[in-house]
């Protein structure tokens, strides 16, 4: 169990996809200006992490070493159609509001580098546990940045009112440009309480 | 077989394309039906709201449809009539380039041709939060029982980022940050206007 916790605790915090080893970045930019979609977005990529890694660590042994990656990428693919497929025909409100972003999870780089580095050399339940919790730390980075982003730039949060109709909405929060400084003063904070733990 | 011969790279290759691709037919096999019924329903419901016919739920927005609409084919082209609070309505359904995707929508007119009685997007693929945001109600709200001036509707950039809900002056506000995609809107809108104009003043 203590390898569980502590995959856990190393994806979403000290080895964070997002923050630490900058990977995921471009829907970082892109998504984050609506929680709602953020969220969904977020979990979509976790379950394709999730699932990816858990199959590609299922078939590792017969995967030949010279179409490793594209029999990744295949599968990542799979999975991302899979969530759209099923958005399409049972959430048909969210997969019209997400527009092109389901497809685009295919080029996650979070998803490619846990399938490569994680579970193309562990067990097939462990590697879905990573998968699934880069996702997590991907989610929680993604939802901090979105929730000042929607805050700020429309005053409202999940789409609900939040700040008065009198409050002048930050246009540049709703452009991609603001992810960016989000993102730096997110990496800022982060880092700067970790080198304080590790000073201690 | 050795796992790095150049036939056991093939065989393997067209053994896992071939059953992850055939999984992803089975799966749009098994939900086609419900996808077709999906974008069927957006439509009806499309069309209902841009003429200003309010529903409740699903089920009431297919039988106002069937209930209150008419078809009439004119020039190869679907014309939607119905009598909303005792004046006619006519709708059509419109496609043109977004700036990322093709947009559809539905554009309604009065009879006499004087205003826009409404507007409502069926499929769209533009950036979520940005241009996807011609979907959001203050967006169309603007077209509501909007004036048409010489024909046509007239877009303001840099306007207060909320909407221009003055319906007297021919005009609509662009989404801040979504210019592009507004611009396709009101380009779709005047093309469209104009096709209406002409069927208005023909066949109808």
């Amino acid at each position: 169990m203590s390898e569980y916790n502590k995959i856990l605790k190393e994806n979403v915090w000290y080895n964070n996809p997002v923050f630490v080893q900058i990977l995921g970045i471009c829907s970082a930019l892109a998504v984050t200006n609506n929680l709602t979609n953020t969220f969904i977005m977020t979990i979509a990529v976790s379950l394709v992490t999730a699932f990816s890694s858990l199959t590609v660590s299922i078939i590792k042994g017969f995967i030949p070493r010279k179409v490793r990656m594209i029999v990744q990428t295949l599968i990542i693919a799979f999975y991302v159609i899979i969530v759209d497929i099923i958005l399409r025909a049972y959430l048909p409100d969210i997969s019209k509001s997400l527009g092109p972003y389901v497809g685009l999870i295919i080029t996650n780089c979070i998803i490619m580098g846990r399938a490569e580095g994680f579970a193309q050399s562990n067990g097939p339940i462990i590697s879905f546990w990573d998968g699934f919790t880069s996702g997590l730390g991907y989610l929680v980075v993604l939802m901090s940045v979105a929730f000042f982003r929607e805050l700020l730039g429309f005053g409202t949060l999940f789409g609900i009112r939040v700040l008065p109709e009198e409050f002048m909405s930050w246009t540049i929060m709703l452009m991609a440009p603001s992810a960016f400084f989000m993102l730096a003063i997110f990496i800022w904070v982060a880092k700067g309480i970790m080198l304080r733990k590790e000073a201690k | 077989m050795k796992k790095d011969s150049k036939l056991y790279v093939v065989v393997f290759t067209f053994i896992v394309s071939f059953v992850f691709v055939f999984l992803l037919a089975l799966a749009n096999e098994l939900t086609k039906e419900r996808v077709k019924i999906n974008e069927e329903l957006f439509q009806r419901k499309a069309i209902l709201s841009a003429m200003g016919i309010e529903y409740n739920s699903d089920e009431e927005a297919y039988k106002f449809f069937d209930e209150k609409i008419k078809v009439k084919k004119v020039k190869d082209i679907d014309v939607y009539i119905s009598n909303v609070n005792g004046e006619d309505v006519y709708a059509v359904i419109f496609v043109g380039n977004g700036l990322w995707s093709t947009i559809r929508g539905v554009l309604a007119v009065n009879k006499e041709f004087t205003e826009i009685v409404g507007i409502d997007f069926i499929t769209q693929s533009e950036t979520p939060g940005l241009g996807g945001r011609i979907e959001e109600a203050w967006f169309k709200e603007q077209f509501r029982f909007e004036k048409i001036k010489d024909g046509k509707i007239e877009m303001i950039i840099g306007g207060t980022g909320k909407g221009d809900f003055d319906h007297e002056n021919g005009k609509f506000e662009a989404i801040t940050g979504a210019t592009r995609t507004s611009e396709s809107v009101a380009n779709m809108i005047n093309n469209y206007l104009s096709v209406l104009k002409d069927l208005l003043g023909g066949e109808l």
